[in-house]
Order: C-alpha cells, then sequence, then structure tokens
C-alpha cells in the first residue's frame, strides 16, 4: 500500500534525526526512495538512485572546515566493527594512510561479514561510528583526508 | 591445480565422512570441525559436504598454478597470500602462481586445525560414498594417505566465477560453548556410567580435563583425576562411535574422534554429542576442557542448533553471491 504524503514526511522527520543517507522503501506497486540532500531529505527519483556499490564516496559529506574529506558509508543495515572478530587491532586507526581498496572496517550482517573499504587512497581523518555500533544504509562511517 | 610446497605433516582431504560402512569395519573418518569444512564450502558455493583440506601443522604452504578462488575457516592462521595478510572465515581469490601460507593459530580463541576449500571441493575419487581420507585402511582422500611436499590437488570445479572478500563470524564466536572460561562439551552418560564410583562421576563433570600430547585424529587422551570403577569391568568388543568417551585401567578417559575404529571393548562413560564435536576438533593439544551433563532431548536441541547456523549460512550467503549489494570480485 502506498504511504500517504504525510506518513512520508513523518519517515523523513526519522530519518532526519539520524545519520541515514539513504532510505528505500518497497511496498506492493511503488517504490519511494528517501535521500540527503543538505540538511533536507528529499524524495530521490530514479535517475537519481545512488550507486549501489557497497561504498558509495560522497566527497565533502561533512561539514567541518578546511579541505573537504572523503567520507565512507555503510553499504547496508549492519554492525560496524573496528576490528574482525577474531582480532583485536583495528582495521584503520587516525591517522593512518591507506591505499585505495584498503579494508578500513567490517559490517556484520548476521553471520555475514562484508568488508568495508575506501575506494581512495587518503588518510583516515575519523571513525565515525564506534566499534559494536548499528548503522543504517548509508551511514558516514569513516572520513579520510584524500590525498 | 593446486601444489602442496611444504612437508604438510598430518594435512588430509576430507568432507563430512563416510558414513553407512560401519557395518563393514569401516569408520567414518571426515573433517574434525564439520562445521568449518561445511561453511567453507558455502562460502564458494560448494555443497555442504564437498571435499576440502584439513590443516593440522603449521607453516602450511600452497602455490596456486592457476587462478583460483578458495576459502579459508577453522583455526584463525594469520594466512599470507604472497606477502598480503588475509582474514580468516574468509573467502579470496588467488592468481596464478601465488603462494599461501598459513602460520601458527594465532588469537584469543585460538583453534587447532585450519580448513583450505576449492571450488566445488578438491577432486579426488568417491570411494564408499565419501572422498574423505581413510587412514587405517590407506585408502580415500589423495592416495589413501596424508599429504606430502610436492603434492599436486584438482579443484572440481577451478574455473568457476565466483564473487569473493567476505567471510562468516566464526561459529565459536556465533555458538560459544563455556564453563568458568574452558571450552565445554556436552555429553550424555554413558552405558557403564553407573558402574564408577559415585566420587568419580562427580569428578568427571566439576573437574579440569587437559588434552594430552597423545591425541590426534584417532582419540583424544585426557589427563585429569582418574576415574575408579565400583568393581572391575570386562566387556567384549562392540561398536563404537567418534564422541564416545572410554576409560581404560588407568582411569584417564579417551575420546574417540573421527578415525576412531569402529569397535572396542573398554567401558563406556559417556558420549560427547555429535553437535559439540567440532568444538573438541579445534581443542589444542595442551588446552583444557570441561565437560556438561546433556540428555537425549538437550543433544538433538543442539545439533538443529548447529543445523539452523548452517542454513543461515546458505541463506546469507547465497543472498551476498546474487545480490547488489555484494562485492563485486
Amino acid at each position: 500500500m502506498m504511504k500517504a504524503p504525510h506518513e512520508l514526511r513523518e519517515i523523513a522527520g526519522w530519518m532526519a534525526a539520524t545519520d541515514i543517507g539513504f532510505l528505500e522503501l518497497r511496498m506492493p506497486g511503488a517504490t519511494v526512495r528517501l535521500g540527503r540532500c543538505g540538511d533536507e531529505v528529499v524524495t530521490l527519483d530514479d535517475g537519481q538512485r545512488h550507486d549501489e556499490s557497497p561504498v558509495a564516496h560522497r566527497p565533502g559529506a561533512t561539514k567541518r572546515s578546511g579541505p573537504p574529506l572523503d567520507t565512507v558509508t555503510s553499504a547496508s543495515v549492519g554492525v560496524f566493527l573496528h576490528a574482525h572478530p577474531c582480532a583485536t587491532a583495528p582495521f584503520a586507526r587516525a591517522g593512518a594512510r591507506v591505499q585505495a581498496g584498503q579494508t578500513l572496517g567490517l559490517l556484520r550482517i548476521g553471520v555475514l561479514l562484508l568488508p568495508v573499504a575506501t575506494a581512495r587512497a587518503g588518510t583516515v581523518a575519523a571513525l565515525r561510528v564506534e566499534d559494536g555500533a548499528t548503522v543504517g544504509y548509508g551511514a558516514a562511517l569513516v572520513d579520510l583526508h584524500p590525498l | 591445480m593446486i601444489e602442496i610446497l611444504s612437508n604438510a605433516a598430518l594435512a588430509t582431504v576430507q568432507d563430512l565422512g563416510r558414513l553407512g560402512s560401519l557395518r563393514f569395519g569401516v569408520g567414518t573418518a571426515g573433517a574434525m570441525d564439520d562445521l568449518a569444512l561445511a561453511a567453507g564450502n558455502l562460502l564458494l558455493g560448494n555443497e555442504a559436504g564437498a571435499a576440502g583440506i584439513e590443516i593440522p601443522v603449521f607453516p602450511f604452504k600452497v602455490r596456486f598454478a592457476e587462478d583460483c578462488v578458495f576459502a579459508l575457516t577453522g583455526a584463525d592462521c594469520g594466512a599470507k597470500l604472497d606477502a598480503e595478510p588475509l582474514l580468516p572465515w574468509w573467502s579470496h581469490r588467488a592468481r596464478a602462481g601465488q603462494v599461501l601460507t598459513l602460520g601458527l593459530p594465532q588469537g584469543a580463541q585460538r583453534a587447532s586445525r585450519a580448513v583450505l576449500c576449492l571450488p566445488g571441493g578438491i577432486d579426488v575419487p568417491e570411494v564408499l560414498g565419501s572422498r574423505s581420507t581413510q587412514m587405517r585402511g590407506a585408502f580415500g582422500g589423495h592416495e589413501g594417505r596424508a599429504l606430502r611436499k610436492g603434492d599436486v590437488l584438482r579443484a572440481a570445479d577451478p574455473k568457476r566465477a565466483c564473487r569473493t572478500g567476505f567471510g562468516l563470524v566464526p561459529p565459536a564466536l556465533a555458538l560459544p560453548l563455556q564453563l568458568d572460561g574452558l571450552v565445554a562439551l556436552r555429553v550424555l552418560p554413558g552405558a557403564e556410567y553407573l558402574g564408577f564410583e559415585a566420587a568419580s562421576r562427580e569428578a568427571f563433570w566439576a573437574g579440569e580435563w587437559r588434552i594430552t600430547a597423545q591425541s590426534d585424529r584417532y582419540g583424544y587422551r585426557l589427563s585429569g583425576a582418574a576415574l575408579r570403577p565400583v568393581a572391575p569391568m570386562e566387556l567384549r568388543s562392540h561398536g563404537i562411535v567418534p564422541g564416545v568417551i572410554q576409560v581404560p585401567h588407568s582411569g584417564q578417559p579417551i575420546i574417540q574422534m573421527r578415525d576412531a575404529q569402529p569397535s572396542g571393548g573398554y567401558p563406556k562413560f559417556g558420549t560427547v554429542i555429535e553437535a559439540d564435536l567440532w568444538r573438541l576438533g579445534q581443542a589444542p593439544i595442551g588446552s583444557r576442557i570441561r565437560f556438561i551433563e546433556t540428555n537425549w532431548d538437550e543433544a538433538v536441541a543442539a545439533l538443529e542448533q548447529k543445523e539452523a547456523w548452517l542454513a543461515k549460512v546458505a541463506r546469507m550467503v547465497a543472498l551476498q553471491r546474487s545480490g547488489p549489494m555484494g562485492v563485486a570480485a
């Protein structure tokens, strides 16, 4: 059943209060995609659909001053892990140089572990989410200073 | 194709075991950690029971003769592909000529056996319905023996296009069972359980047991407080299966493992339930374990829990291998 406009506004309001960057609702006969545009949450049409690769890069996604940061975001709802569950050393620490393709953390989805990797080389500015925190689709996970 | 580069002492080809031949006097063999083997296979889209390589001694080295995907499960051995560190419980991709090295097991929950799976399984002939190495009978697996330096093994489906670069939460973390910080195993009291002194029975459940150096795929010899029978028991040889805990005259128990012979005559104190044999299969020599008394219903529920975990792995891996959110490999 299609959501009424006031319901969509309510969902957009919840979304604005989180760090979720993209939300897709699939209903019989209709699909609604909500995305972030600055501080606003807007409805996206198909043409604006976000890249489905696990790492959607959005330079300058943060509001800090200085040169824009690369932000690595979450490809799915899951639990962000700084280290492999068998290990104690984190994949990345603030200040570390990382190469394109390098794993910066893991996303745990039930029994599954998926890598959270950077598409570009850089220096880790900050891990945006605590180890073991549940994150939503599109959540900002790691900020990088691009090289 | 892979070539074994190290002196691969005691590494063997194993599947989930040669079931249904005990009546011919043929033991089951099969992976000591059946969850690791099944999960490694599922990561590659294999049947859960395809044959893999079980590796108990390190370092272990193989060279990939051609591009090939593979999965590593079981003990976290700080694996490297050439110089690149690899994650444990993960699917990977090797290029022709690359060398995979497994070092000593590491980590807080140190396990003892690594499992290497290849696409389609290790291509060895099926004998009596299984590809497991039957060491006692010298058949099955690769030429009926442990692997040696220079051996060349083939994957059954070497060219499989396969999404890699993802992994699983290891079952030691997903299905933990510990007592006072030690690996614990659930045990059904055996036929001769009541033939042991009450104090021995109590000590069995309350005490810690060390896995001695006389432990291998045939059986684990434990050391702890000796288990004393009320009166000496003399039994005719009878059928036994992996998991059976026998008590010889010394009072130090022996747990039959996957390569156990199918009959024995020592009194049976109990049986480690099938669902927990993988935990024992991963317990290193020198480590200490505990026992928890269980019953039939709990043993069946434990088996169902293990199967449910594997079903979840199969479902999630299938989604990941086909879904749009997957990592393009």
